[in-house]
């Protein structure tokens, strides 16, 4: 038989062959004992901010359990439909270990969990806990308490500001924590608050930030943005800055504060290890400097040795639990009494803390 | 004195009907070759990926009812909007009325979380529908009143709308044991559309989608009134010679436009969402101009335009999840073929001709 290849007959077999590639089935996936990880995530991955922290979180997992793990992150999925669909596509396809990174995968995460009992699921930020369903948190306030003190020292005015993502408890939480730390220092020290409302917004942050600058603040803590929008802002402007989740030192030289970053990956390595152990539990994940998955970064060299060294003692307070930072007396931001004097808040109380304490100066959108 | 040669577009006297129908598929398979070319050089599985882009949501049941639910919304936006577009009332903010939709919809929940009953549902749908309706009511009041640009005044109605939907999740209607993250209560089962495939998330809104559909194809293609809608987009003076009011078109238009998108938007939070969240503001709105267009506004065309693109949605997330293609080469696929149908569409219509122009030097 002798074949010739001209254009026509070129075309017609590359056609067959892209038709027969596509109708191939898809491979099939993880019925080889290999752990099938998937990280959902709702903004892209960048280099730094809370994406990055969960992905490099992942790193050690991979380095620890190589090809017995497959890892895969899909970024920027919107919460709500398009997220359920996506997680439920990913676990028919043979993902047992689920790590749902936002809090608006809540409903979808769950009913998957509730559904597929070989299902591990860690679910970011959340308060419902099923048999194979973990919401996990880092005690973020603890860091930034510290930065709050570092805060304090370093200002001229006073007056600090922070641009925040949401009014929820985790991100209360941490303002609140920053204004006790300015406090322990400045008593006088004052917060004022942008709510930015959004996730993923870097115009309007940096704007905020400008905002912040404009009446005053001298010290803007960037209280979960995924871009150094606000970092770079303060930079330009003279402001020193501190951040959340991941550090972003790099985009301020001279004016970076500090971060009080995440590291996830004591957490996921032993829940890792609990899946294929079979010991995977679900709770409440609520994880700090004492599980070593919370930690401040890249202290400014700005900061006086005094100060210092009063930080280093409360961080060694802080992990150790002698000296918890929502310990009493704390007053509400309208005078009244928040935690009593002697008493120190309760894990419950800090996951639902819907208040704010005196010296932080907007109130709280209802 | 030099000759130069150049390309010009001149439009066909007819564009012939075999061309019309060959173009689309052109664009596809043009669109197929050069994201093979990308996803080789990316060093991925191109067959993988393909197979998950674009067989998959055809041949996987559990896809395909994806397919369907994300069609739904689009489609019947679209068919709102098409409306207006061919009488030359360009809505552009379907967006903000969707979620308008979505909020009157939603205020039953919210206020009779207890109510229970078969007429819940319906009413969510209506009062969505007349949500929609209310907020292209400024746009067309100022449109022929003060003859505002609606392109203007319906995008900013959009950004007015959504500031809405954040000041009620963070305030009256936030879900008071919901931790205070932004979101309503979940909604109770009446006040969520029945499913129509059991085992799948597709809901009656499919039916309903289908039946305009099927009305505007009637009202444009049988009716006066559709009739005048169309000549007072083609030559707004003769058709205003003829005495048909422009006003009476702005008005039909948007008010049609803005029922079908807050329909939209209504059947999207009682349907996959079950509560009031920010994230029913994702975009239909804006996509379902593409689809309009992309189907040739005409409500046959669009019943295939939306499928498409609700197959490219959820391929597109199908091949990030199986094929581990990163969100970005999804985009470029999608975008690109966008790009290659509407180069298509305009050599059906128009044709390149070499010119020889003699220039002066």
């Amino acid at each position: 038989m002798t074949s010739t290849l001209n254009r026509r007959n070129f075309l017609r077999t590359t056609a067959a062959m892209g038709l027969a590639a596509g109708f191939a089935p898809a491979m099939a996936l993880a019925e080889d004992g290999t752990l099938g990880i998937t990280l959902v995530l709702p903004s892209p991955l960048g280099d730094v901010g809370w994406g990055r922290a969960l992905a490099n979180g992942l790193e050690p997992v991979k380095a620890a359990y190589g090809d017995k793990v497959k890892v895969t992150i899909l970024e920027n999925i919107m919460e709500g439909p398009d997220a359920d669909r996506i997680m439920t596509k990913s676990v028919a396809d043979g993902s047992k270990f689920l790590i749902a990174g936002s809090f608006g995968y809540q409903n979808g995460a769950l009913q998957i969990a509730r559904r597929n009992a070989d299902v591990s699921v860690l679910h970011a930020s959340g308060f419902m806990v099923a048999p194979n369903f973990t919401p996990f948190a880092a005690r973020n306030y603890e860091g930034t308490y510290l930065l709050g003190m570092a805060a304090a020292a370093l200002s001229k005015s006073g007056k600090l500001g922070t641009v925040s993502a949401f009014a929820i408890p985790e991100l209360i939480t941490s303002i609140n924590a920053f204004t006790l730390g300015a406090q322990a220092i400045n008593p006088a020290a004052e917060v004022a608050v942008v709510w930015v409302n959004s996730w993923f917004d870097p115009a309007k942050e940096q704007e905020s930030a400008k905002a912040l600058i404009a009446q005053g603040c001298d010290v803007i803590f960037s209280n979960a943005q995924d871009t150094p929008s606000v970092v770079d802002i303060c930079e330009k402007s003279g402001a020193y800055v501190c951040n959340l989740n991941s550090s972003m030192k790099a985009y301020a030289a001279t004016k970076y504060l500090g971060c009080a970053a995440t590291d996830w990956s004591p957490f996921f390595l032993e829940q890792v290890k609990a899946h294929f152990e079979g010991s995977f539990k679900g709770h409440n994940a609520f994880l700090g400097m004492a599980e070593q998955v919370e930690k401040v970064l890249d202290w400014s060299a700005d900061i006086p040795a005094d100060v210092m060294e009063k930080i280093k003692a409360r961080e060694a307070g802080i992990t150790s639990g002698e000296a918890p930072v929502f310990a009493g007396p704390i007053a509400k931001q309208d005078g009244s009494e928040g935690v009593a004097a002697g008493a120190a808040m309760k894990d419950e109380e800090i996951v639902a803390m819907d208040w704010h304490v005196k010296g932080v100066t907007t109130p709280l959108p209802n | 004195m030099s000759v130069l040669s150049a390309y010009r577009l001149v439009r066909r006297s007819s564009a012939s009907r075999k061309v019309a129908v060959l173009a689309p598929l052109g664009a596809l398979v043009a669109t197929i070759v050069l994201n093979l070319c990308l996803y080789l050089a990316m060093g991925k599985d191109a067959g993988a990926v393909f197979h998950a882009m674009l067989v998959e949501p055809l041949v996987s049941w559990s896809s395909f009812s994806e397919v369907l639910l994300k069609m739904t919304p689009l489609l019947l936006i679209a068919q709102g909007l098409a409306i207006g577009f061919r009488a030359n009332v360009v809505n552009i903010g379907a967006e903000g009325q969707f979620i308008l939709g979505a909020i009157f919809a939603a205020s039953i929940p919210v206020w009779f979380p207890q109510a229970t009953g078969g007429w819940i549902w319906p009413l969510m749908l209506l009062l969505g529908g007349i949500g929609g309706a209310l907020w292209a009511v400024v746009p067309a009041f100022w449109r022929v009143r003060l003859n505002a640009s609606e392109i203007l005044v319906t995008l900013m109605m959009s950004l007015i709308a959504t500031q809405l939907l954040a000041y009620l999740l963070v305030g009256p209607w936030k879900d008071p044991m919901g931790f205070n993250f932004p979101q309503s209560v979940m909604f109770q089962m009446d006040a969520t559309l029945p499913l129509l495939i059991p085992g799948t998330r597709v809901n009656v809104a499919l039916v309903l989608a289908l039946v305009v559909t099927l009305a505007a194809w009637v009202y444009m293609q049988r009716s006066f009134q559709g009739y005048q809608l169309v000549v007072g987009g083609l030559a707004p003076q003769a058709s205003a010679y003829a005495g048909f009011a422009e006003s009476r078109a702005v008005w039909l238009s948007l008010l049609i436009g803005g029922f079908a998108a807050g329909l939209a938007g209504a059947a999207e939070v009682a349907g996959p969402l079950g509560q009031l969240q920010r994230s029913v503001a994702s975009g239909y709105g804006y996509a379902a101009i593409i689809v309009a267009y992309l189907g040739g506004l005409n409500p046959i065309g669009i019943l295939f335009s939306s499928l498409l693109i609700a197959i490219l949605y959820i391929g597109g997330d199908n091949a990030m999840v199986s094929a581990e293609l990163p969100v970005a080469a999804v985009r470029v696929f999608q975008g690109s073929l966008l790009v290659c149908y509407l180069a298509a569409i305009t050599l059906v219509r128009y044709r390149l001709v070499r010119v020889k122009s003699e220039v002066r030097a």
